[in-house]
C-alpha cells in the first residue's frame, strides 16, 4: 500500500460507533515491548535497529493478525507523509521525527498497528471508535500473544515487561480515550474534573497526546501507572471513569440548554453556517466550530450529521492531509482556503440530503 | 481555574512531578507545561504544525524525578554489564540502554519505580513462552470483528481476505486437535 491508497479510506476508529451521545471519539490501547536480545533505543546501532525490524516482520508474518498488514519504512517517506501518519494517529510524533531505521506496520482498517524502533523496540496499538476499552485491550493483547510467541521479550519476574523509560515498565499498557467535553469547558468545570482524574492516577492531555494543546475541547484521558495494576483493572477503571465524565458532561450540556436554549442553539447554528460557507478557515477556528457543531449533535439540535462525518472531516482537514490531497506543499494561508473549500463541500452533501428529505 | 504558573490562561493539564520524595500536582495551561522548570516567558500558542512536536516533555518530567533521587558517588558510577551505560548517563537521558540495566541498577531503580508508580512489583499479564502456539481464540475474535467492519463498509474484497484468514486459523486448529 502507498500513502495515497491509505488516504482513500477512512480509519475504522473514526466511524462513530459507541460514541455515547457524540461525546467519546475513540479509544486506544498501546503496549510497550522490547526484544531481550538487542540493546534498547539509546544504545541501539543501525544494525540493531535493522534486526528489530526484521524480527518483528518475521514474527508478524507467522501470526494471523498482521500477516497481511502494510509496512512503511519511515526513512523512505517524505516529511509530509510521515506527518500524515501522525495525523491519522498511526505513529507518534517521536517516530515521525526521530533518526535511524524505524517503521510502521498496520492493518488495513488501521485498527491494529506496530511502531518499530520508537522509544521502545515495539509499540503495539489497537484503536477503536467510541468507548470500547475492553475490545481495544483484547485486540492488542491478542497481537501481543502472537508476537510474544515468536520473539523473546525483555521481561523480569519482578517488574514485568521492561521498557526503555521506567515510566512504562510493568504491563507497558497505556490505555486512553479521546473525549469531547465542550460543556465542562464552558462551565469551567474542567479543572475539577482534571484534578479528580489526577488523584485517581489518570492523566489529561490534548488531542495529539503528550504536551499538545487541547484543541476543539477534545481531551485524551489515560492511565498514569503501568506497574502494579493489572490490565483488566486499568480497563475497568478507565471505562468507569469515562462513564462518570460522560455523565458530568451530559448534565452540564442539559443544564446549558435549559438555562440558555436560544444562546446555545445560536452558537451551534452559527458554527454550522460558518462551516458551510466560510472561505478561509484556520485549523484552530475549524476545530472550535466543529466542537460547537458536535455539541449540537450531542444535544440533538443537529440531526443531519453524525460522529463519523465529523471525525472524518477532522482528519482530512489536517495540514498534511490537505497537502497530500493537493499534491504538494501549500503555504499556511493557502491551506486555510483549501481547508474551507474541503469543509464546504462536505457540508454541501449534508444540505442536499436535507433538502432531498423534505 | 487559572494556570498556576502564568495565572492567565485556563488550566487544562495536571502536571505531576516529584520534589523531595513528595508528589506535587500543579494545574497548568498548555503553554506552561513543558517550560515548567525553566519558567520561560509566556509562550505564544504554537502554530498548527508545531502541535506535533512534543517529545521533550516526558524527558523533562522524568529528569525532575531522577534529579531528586539522592545521588551518591558509588551509585552514580554503576556500569551496566549488558550495554556499558552508567547510572549517571541514564539519569541524563532518562532511558535505559538494555534489559540488563534493570539488574545492574536494581537498587536505584527499585526506589525510582516505587516513586513513579507507587508500586513495587508487576501484576498482570505474564510472558508468553517463545515457541508456544497462541490460542487461536483471541485472533479469531479480532478477525471476526474486522470482518464485520469490512462487511459494514461494503469492502467485500477485504472481507473475503479476512474470511480466508479465519478459515486458515480454523483449519490449523482442527489439525492440531486431531494430532
Ligand atoms: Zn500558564
Ligand atoms: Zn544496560
Amino acid at each position: 500500500m502507498n500513502i495515497s491508497e491509505l488516504t482513500a479510506n477512512h480509519a475504522q476508529w473514526l466511524n462513530g460507533a459507541e460514541d455515547r451521545h457524540g461525546i467519546v471519539v475513540s479509544c486506544r490501547a498501546r503496549l510497550a515491548r522490547n526484544l531481550s536480545a538487542l540493546p534498547f533505543a539509546p544504545k541501539a546501532t543501525v544494525e540493531d535497529q535493522e534486526q528489530v525490524i526484521e524480527q518483528v516482520l518475521t514474527a508478524a508474518q507467522r501470526g494471523h493478525l498482521m500477516n497481511s498488514a502494510s509496512f512503511f519504512r519511515m526513512d523512505a517517506l517524505r516529511e509530509n507523509e510521515r506527518r500524515l501518519l501522525v495525523e491519522r494517529h498511526l505513529v507518534s510524533p517521536a517516530l515521525a521525527e526521530s533518526k535511524g531505521q524505524r517503521g510502521l506496520l498496520f492493518s488495513r482498517d488501521e485498527s491494529l498497528s506496530i511502531m518499530i524502533n520508537e522509544e521502545d523496540h515495539l509499540r503495539l496499538q489497537a484503536i477503536l471508535p467510541g468507548l470500547q476499552a475492553e475490545n481495544a485491550w483484547a485486540a492488542v493483547n491478542a497481537l501481543d500473544d502472537e508476537l510474544g510467541a515468536s520473539v523473546a521479550y525483555a521481561h523480569s519476574d519482578k517488574w514485568g515487561f521492561l521498557t526503555a523509560c521506567p515510566t512504562n515498565v510493568g504491563t507497558g499498557l497505556r490505555l486512553s480515550i479521546l473525549i469531547h467535553l465542550p460543556a465542562l469547558v464552558l462551565t469551567e468545570d474542567m479543572e475539577r474534573v482534571t484534578r479528580g482524574l489526577t488523584e485517581m492516577a489518570f492523566t489529561v492531555r490534548g488531542f495529539y497526546g503528550e504536551g499538545t494543546h487541547p484543541v476543539g475541547n477534545l481531551f485524551q484521558v489515560s492511565n498514569q501507572s503501568t506497574l502494579g495494576v493489572e490490565e483488566d483493572r486499568i480497563v475497568e477503571k478507565l471505562t468507569a471513569i469515562t462513564q462518570q465524565i460522560i455523565a458530568c458532561e451530559k448534565d452540564a450540556q442539559d443544564a446549558l440548554l435549559k438555562e440558555a436554549r436560544a444562546q446555545v442553539e445560536d452558537k451551534v447554528w452559527r458554527a454550522y453556517g460558518l462551516l458551510s460557507h466560510a472561505r478561509v478557515l484556520s485549523s484552530q477556528e475549524f476545530m472550535n466550530l466543529l466542537s460547537a457543531v458536535r455539541l449540537g449533535y450531542s444535544l440533538d439540535l443537529l440531526k443531519q450529521l453524525d460522529s463519523a462525518f465529523m471525525n472524518r472531516l477532522m482528519i482530512v482537514t489536517q495540514p498534511s492531509h490537505l497537502q497530500m490531497e493537493n499534491g504538494g506543499e501549500i503555504a499556511a494561508e493557502e491551506r486555510d482556503i483549501y481547508r474551507a473549500e474541503r469543509v464546504r463541500s462536505h457540508f454541501a452533501t449534508l444540505a442536499s440530503e436535507e433538502s432531498g428529505q423534505s | 481555574m487559572k494556570c498556576e504558573i502564568c495565572h492567565k490562561n485556563d488550566a487544562t493539564t495536571a502536571y505531576t512531578h516529584i520534589v523531595d520524595d513528595t508528589k506535587k500536582t500543579l494545574l497548568l495551561c498548555a503553554s506552561c507545561v513543558p517550560q515548567n522548570e525553566e519558567k520561560k516567558k509566556a509562550v505564544p500558542r504554537p502554530k498548527e504544525d508545531e502541535s506535533t512536536q512534543s517529545v521533550p516533555e516526558l524527558i523533562k518530567k522524568v529528569k525532575v524525578e531522577f534529579n531528586t533521587a539522592g545521588p551518591s558517588e558509588s551509585t552514580e558510577n554503576t556500569v551496566c554489564q549488558g550495554c556499558s551505560m552508567t547510572y549517571k548517563q541514564f539519569k541524563k537521558v532518562g532511558r535505559l540502554g538494555c534489559h540488563q540495566c534493570y539488574t545492574s541498577f536494581a537498587p536505584q531503580l527499585e526506589r525510582l519505580l516505587k516513586r513513579i508508580h507507587g508500586a513495587e512489583a508487576h501484576c498482570g499479564k505474564d510472558l508468553v513462552e517463545v515457541g508456544t502456539v497462541p490460542s487461536p481464540q483471541k485472533a479469531l475474535e479480532q478477525l471476526r470483528s474486522e470482518l464485520k467492519d469490512a462487511v459494514d463498509r461494503e469492502e467485500f474484497e477485504r472481507a473475503a481476505q479476512i474470511r480466508d484468514q479465519i478459515r486458515g486459523i480454523e483449519v490449523d486448529a482442527e489439525g492440531r486437535s486431531l494430532r
